[in-house]
């Protein structure tokens, strides 16, 4: 059963995407010419004749005609076309794509149109599915009993709703000659087929993991009091804030690589993993503790990925290779350990890489130095030295240009940032511009 | 009672609505006429005049704060059942709108999509209408004066709904709708049955009412005939 591509998820195609679709509609309005237009034929029923059917080679035979193209690409624009619901088969109904025989098909009605029937709404779809459940006195395909059972549920409060258009829609229909009728049920079912509104995301949505709010709130509170005392804004910074006394020992002191850094880096560190790898020099002790331990070929192959994910899209192929040579191959030279059935996985991805190839082995291995190593080297003893030779800079006392002691209040801890506003009046230092 | 007259009449909207949509089907096809257009207009005129009629009458039954709990819950029903076929409505009348504009009727300097649709459609009208016939008076150029009549309406129904939510307020998941899953099957008599034959496209070349009609012929016949040299038999012997 061939659905339409791209177009169709609810809600997610914009209106500046429909380029595509207004160019099959100009393609499909020039095919209606009646002198240069594709040749029409009449369809035979048992009693009626319906007109303006079309033959499907009658269809490649105008494309090539008009588009000066192969025969291949317009048997690929033709299926395009009926793809996406521009024409539709008259005897298989189910099967979406243009045979370059005499297969019969014929163009579907402006009112089904995607581009003016969106989004399809599930009001409609639940009317159609009723007034089909009538018409096939209740034998519907898998799929519609399912999305007629959902529906049920999700707007039952509409259901009477439902069941009333549905009969009089009927009615209505009945109103009209047999052919007209044959033709405009046809051109509703092709246009649901197209169409089908994906009620499925709704099952993912509904079986994601859900977090009690008590339990998240709980973490959210824990990683505010564990940042607070590092957030720049809430805590102070030292030796000072930059932005207000132009002294930029702060940055200098917090580059991503110094020498000595701060005591407030390294406690970060302890927070988590992914604290320590994201900040270089963290990355660096940790890779040489790894070293110590004779496991530092994990770190180098989540290097290696990160390299891959995040690298240029033409290195890709050498790089799944050079990582593959260095880390996968049995007996590399720097093997690592991850279970079979990764590996497994892993090698058989490797056939088409591409930049994700490596996601699984990399997870695995994250997790591992998490749940293992990391551990182990915050109470290791490179760690603890450390800790112990990291810097608290001092506050700098000024005595020169701008309110400095003012700064001071600023920088100074203190739970209540309100009160710093209003400890103008405790300032020390008269006649200045900022306090008073 | 209030309740059944506004039960009728929002019946007489439904079915108004049912046919209104089943005309904006062929607008841009190749059964669309100047006559199609002022049939969509005389039904959409007719669904307005209902829809404010149904609107007024509702509104003022569930302002009544002296109104009995189930008796409230039954006109809430009547309410989601209203505001529903009130939004099909406009969304008709917009679409009607776009593809009104786009395909004009007066100058063809863009023909329209040849859909097989060839009939009349004053039945579906005149079911609409409440009418037995209905009579044409278009004049050439009826579509392009009508369009901005039709978008000051959408407009103006736009406001309907809009007004009357902010009037009465009934919370659509608080409603239970009387009918089950599968309800439209049980009174499918009158509605379903005799249409279920005429519209499958599938394998069978046609309807089964000529076989059928065909195999009665044939048993008829037989029966006939059986009766003859049975009268036969009889007078011989």
């Amino acid at each position: 059963m061939a659905t339409a591509a791209g177009c169709t998820p609810h809600g997610g195609c914009s209106r500046t995407q429909w380029s595509h679709l207004s160019k099959m509609e100009r393609m499909v309005m020039s095919m209606q010419d009646p002198d240069q237009g594709v040749k029409m034929r009449s369809q035979r029923l048992l009693i009626t004749v319906i007109p303006h059917a079309v033959a499907g080679k009658d269809v490649v035979e105008w494309l090539v005609q008009k588009f000066c193209i192969s025969e291949e690409e317009a048997l690929h624009l033709g299926t395009l076309l009926a793809q996406y619901g521009y024409i539709y088969p008259l005897r298989e109904s189910r099967d979406l794509t243009l045979r370059p025989d005499e297969t019969p098909y014929r163009f579907q009605t402006p009112y089904f149109w995607t581009s003016t029937l969106w989004p399809a709404s599930e009001l409609d779809y639940a009317i159609y599915l009723a007034k089909k459940n009538i018409q096939k006195q209740g034998v519907l395909v898998d799929y519609e009993k399912e999305h007629y059972a959902q529906l049920h549920k999700k707007i039952n409060h509409a259901w009477d709703l439902v069941v009333m258009q549905a009969r009089e829609q009927l009615r209505a229909a009945k109103q009209r000659r047999k052919g007209d009728r044959l033709v405009i049920s046809c051109q509703e079912q092709t246009y649901w087929l197209v169409n089908k509104p994906p009620i499925q995301c709704f099952r993912k949505a509904l079986g994601r993991n859900r977090v009690k709010s008590s339990v998240c709130l709980e973490a959210y509170l824990k990683f505010s009091s564990q940042h607070g005392p590092h957030d720049p804004i809430m805590s102070g910074c030292l030796p000072s804030n930059p932005w207000i006394t132009d002294d930029v020992t702060y940055w200098t002191m917090n580059a991503p690589m110094v020498t000595a850094p701060t005591k407030l880096r390294v406690e970060r560190w302890s927070f988590s993993f992914r604290e320590l790898l994201d900040d270089p020099m963290g990355r660096g002790h940790f890779m040489d503790f790894l070293q110590k331990e004779f496991s530092a070929e994990n770190l180098s192959f989540w290097e290696a990925c990160e390299e891959l994910r995040f690298g240029g899209q033409a290195q890709v192929p050498a790089l799944v290779d050079a990582v593959y040579q260095q880390f996968l191959a049995p007996g590399a030279a720097r093997w690592i350990n991850i279970d079979s059935r990764t590996m497994e996985c892993t090698l058989e991805g490797l056939r088409q890489p591409h930049r994700y190839v490596l996601d699984a082995a990399q997870l695995h291995i994250y997790m591992l130095m998490k749940k293992d190593s990391y551990p182990r080297f915050l109470k290791s003893d490179i760690y603890k030295g450390l800790l112990e030779e990291a810097v608290t800079p001092l506050e700098t006392k000024r005595r020169s240009v701008g309110c400095q002691l003012h700064a001071v209040v600023l920088t100074v801890v203190l739970p209540d940032p309100v009160g710093q506003v209003f400890g103008k009046e405790q300032s020390p230092c008269p006649g200045c511009p900022l306090c008073c | 009672m209030a309740r059944e007259e506004c039960k009728a009449l929002l019946d007489a909207l439904n079915k108004t609505t049912a046919c209104y949509h089943h005309l904006v089907l062929t607008v841009g096809g190749s059964a669309d006429t100047q006559d199609l257009r002022e049939e969509l207009q005389k039904t959409r005129q007719k669904a307005r005049e209902l829809a404010v009629a149904t609107g007024a009458r509702l509104t003022v039954a569930l302002r009544d704060r002296g109104l009995a709990s189930e008796e409230r819950a039954e006109f809430e029903r009547l309410w989601v059942a209203f505001s529903g076929c009130l939004d099909l409505l406009e969304a008709d009348m917009r679409r009607s709108l776009a593809l009104g504009a786009a395909f004009p009727l007066h100058a063809p300097r863009r023909p329209l999509v040849r859909t097989g649709v060839a009939g009349g459609s004053s039945a579906v009208a005149a079911r609409a209408l409440s009418a037995r016939s209905l009579r044409h008076e278009a004049e050439g150029d009826f579509d392009v004066a009508d369009l901005p009549e039709l978008e000051r309406e959408v407009l103006q129904v736009g406001e309907m709904i809009d007004d009357m939510e902010m009037k009465v307020n009934v919370p659509r998941w608080t409603v239970q709708a009387r009918q089950a899953a599968g309800a439209e099957l049980l009174s499918a008599a009158s509605a379903g049955a005799s249409s279920a034959g005429g519209v499958s496209v599938e394998e069978r070349a046609g309807p089964c009412d000529p076989s059928k009609a065909l195999a009665a012929t044939v048993f008829g016949a037989v029966l006939l005939m059986a009766v003859i040299l049975a009268l036969c038999v009889a007078n011989l012997s």
